[in-house]
């Protein structure tokens, strides 16, 4: 390339990135800056604020709803992890075999995650509802009747079923994660392994996992990641209650922000939720990386 | 680290390799009649998981009201069109869905022009500020909307850029510009620089050289984060929710969850609301399912 004019590469370098650069630092850095500002404001009437530098975030920390909101995350974020972990992994290995039709049924796992998630919240509104839901009928059926109780009116078990739904539709992504991982594995070594008499679980636990360890890990810093902004489906479905039960960080955040007008504490949350999200992918990132095995 | 694994899984993805018959390991678990009986069991059970709820939805969209009382399982004796009728006429579901295709599309358009524009730059150039540009772009993968919306919802009430779909759209792609970038990026520093040197010594200019080599060859990726942006605006709540207050120019997400509000006794419309509102995400799967399920995982493991 040694015709090229540098000058006018330097001003083509900078034209193609420009709109682009735009468009990010103006909606997305500077916001984020923003927010951090904000986050150290409190405002006294609609126009005017005050510096109060991190009082917001003092008077959180002595906020019991805080407190709730961050275990009720962690307990969102852990029970969809394990949850699509194991689904993600046993029907992805299942789909691995290839059985007749085996087609069909990938095509079919995938529909929840496409699907509208303020839709997907109101049919398992209406699932677990009281009036018609299928819940009632099918714990009848089992013989459970009496057992049954609306479960997002209940404060003890609301975020649990909250998990569920949203397994429901997530899990489709780490089913064709694991499937693409396995897919990935040698079929030599496989074979190998067979030979010298791998079978069953042991061929599970001493080859599959190994091997597809590199899926494995991306897929827990992944859904990690994305259960911490779980929003839509629990606004449709609770909207963070009932007693807070629900309210997971970006709900609490919602809620303090959009509800009770309180920016300067909103901001704090968000805040909390940028850090806490950067420090786990990066944490998780160093934790989980072991020595993949080579082949 | 997850640069190294997504290269060969893309490789998967694209070739659909399948498991070669000779794999005796497979083999002999689908030569045991009961291997194959547990594995379609479990196949077929999360099936029913899958799918019940919605034919349970349809059905339901399609009974009378008093017939749904005190028959919540079954398939409908009379199929009962009204509903559609009623969810449709009695609510803007039209208009929704007219507005979210108009921001869907300017997030789409405006996220196609900005991602390609940068990767293009970061990947056929070498300039002092090229890394640090890259992960600065990067790194907003890393950000949650939720950081952000409500220094925007601020910017935005100031602005008067509140109930404006293309404000909207412009949002939308601002998020989405991060995760394109790193996907066209990958994807475009694979094309041959002997191309464009050829171009170069003809004497085109960048621009044509980006219009006419570039952008032919990235066909695929473009796609990519075309169906990437595309379900996720479709699909997207919270920032409409705050942008977007009169009811005409309300996005299908918050239109839906007006409609539910309001129509909250009368469930078979509520239901035939819900299917109607959930057909286009289906139709788009039933044309597109290899390229979104790719794209999908693709942009996972790039995530």
């Amino acid at each position: 390339m040694a015709i090229v004019n540098l000058k006018g590469r330097r001003r083509t370098i900078f034209l193609f990135l420009l709109p682009g650069m735009l468009v990010y630092c103006g909606l997305v850095l500077y916001p984020l800056m923003q927010g951090f500002i904000l986050s150290t404001q409190r405002w006294r009437t609609l126009t005017r604020r005050v510096y109060v530098g991190l009082d917001n975030y003092v008077s959180l920390m002595h906020n019991s709803i805080f407190w709730t909101s961050m275990e009720k995350s962690a307990v969102f974020v852990i029970g969809t992890t394990v949850l699509q972990l194991v689904l993600g992994f046993l029907l992805g290995y299942l789909l691995y075999h290839q059985l007749k039709g085996y087609r069909i049924f990938k095509t079919l796992f995938f529909v929840p995650v496409i699907l509208m998630t303020v839709a997907v919240g109101f049919i398992w509104d209406y699932i677990y509802s009281p009036a018609f839901g299928l819940l009632k009928p099918f714990m009848e059926f089992i013989g459970m009747g009496d057992r049954y109780f609306p479960p997002l009116a209940d404060p003890n078990v609301a975020i649990l079923f909250v998990i569920l739904a949203h397994s429901w539709r997530q899990v489709g992504i780490q089913i064709m994660l694991f499937y693409a991982g396995f897919m990935n594995i040698p079929q030599d070594v496989i074979e190998m392994a067979t030979i010298e008499g791998a079978s069953g679980f042991k061929m599970i636990w001493y080859m599959i996992l190994p091997l597809s360890w590199e899926v494995s890990k991306m897929v827990v810093v992944l859904q990690i990641t994305a259960a911490l902004r779980a929003f839509d489906l629990v606004y449709v479905m609770t909207k963070g209650g009932p007693n807070h039960s629900t309210e997971v960080l970006p709900m609490h955040m919602f809620v303090h922000a959009f509800e009770n007008f309180n920016i300067g504490l909103g901001s704090a949350v968000a805040v909390i939720i940028f850090i806490l999200s950067m420090t786990l992918t990066l944490i998780l990132r160093r934790v989980m990386q072991r020595e993949t095995l080579q082949y | 680290m997850v640069e190294a694994s997504s290269g060969g899984m893309q490789q998967t993805i694209q070739n659909k390799r399948l498991v070669p018959e000779s794999n005796t390991y497979l083999k002999s678990i689908k030569s045991r009649h009961w291997n194959k009986i547990a594995i379609y069991s479990v196949l077929i059970g999360w099936s029913v998981i899958v799918l019940l709820p919605l034919l349970w939805l349809l059905s339901s969209s399609l009974k009378t009201q008093a017939e749904l009382a005190f028959n919540i399982w079954g398939p409908p004796k009379d199929i009962y069109f009204l509903n559609y009728y009623l969810a449709w006429t009695k609510s803007y579901m039209g208009r929704y869905m007219l507005n979210s295709v108009i921001a869907t599309a300017v997030a789409i358009v405006l996220t196609d022009i900005c991602a390609t524009t940068i990767s293009y730059a970061l990947s056929r150039f070498s300039f002092r500020f090229n890394r640090v540009l890259y992960y600065l772009v990067i790194a907003g993968m890393m950000i949650p909307i939720h950081s952000a919306v409500i220094p925007i919802y601020i910017m935005a009430m100031d602005l008067g850029m509140q109930n404006n779909l293309y404000a909207l759209g412009m949002i939308y792609a601002a998020f989405r510009i991060p995760i394109s970038v790193f996907i066209l990026e990958s994807f475009m520093i694979t094309i041959p620089k002997e191309l464009e040197e050829c171009a170069i010594i003809d004497g085109c200019s960048y621009s044509r050289i980006f219009y006419h080599v570039i952008l032919p060859l990235s066909k695929d990726g473009i796609l990519t984060i075309t169906i990437l942006t595309a379900l996720a605006c479709w699909n997207e709540l919270l920032v409409a929710m705050l942008m977007l207050g009169q009811p005409l120019v309300k996005t299908l997400p918050i239109g839906v969850l007006g409609f539910i509000a309001e129509f909250s006794a009368e469930y078979t419309q509520m239901s035939a609301g819900l299917i109607i509102a959930t057909v286009p995400n289906i139709i788009f799967y039933a044309l597109l399912q290899e390229k979104i399920v790719k794209g999908m995982t693709i942009g996972a493991i790039k995530g």
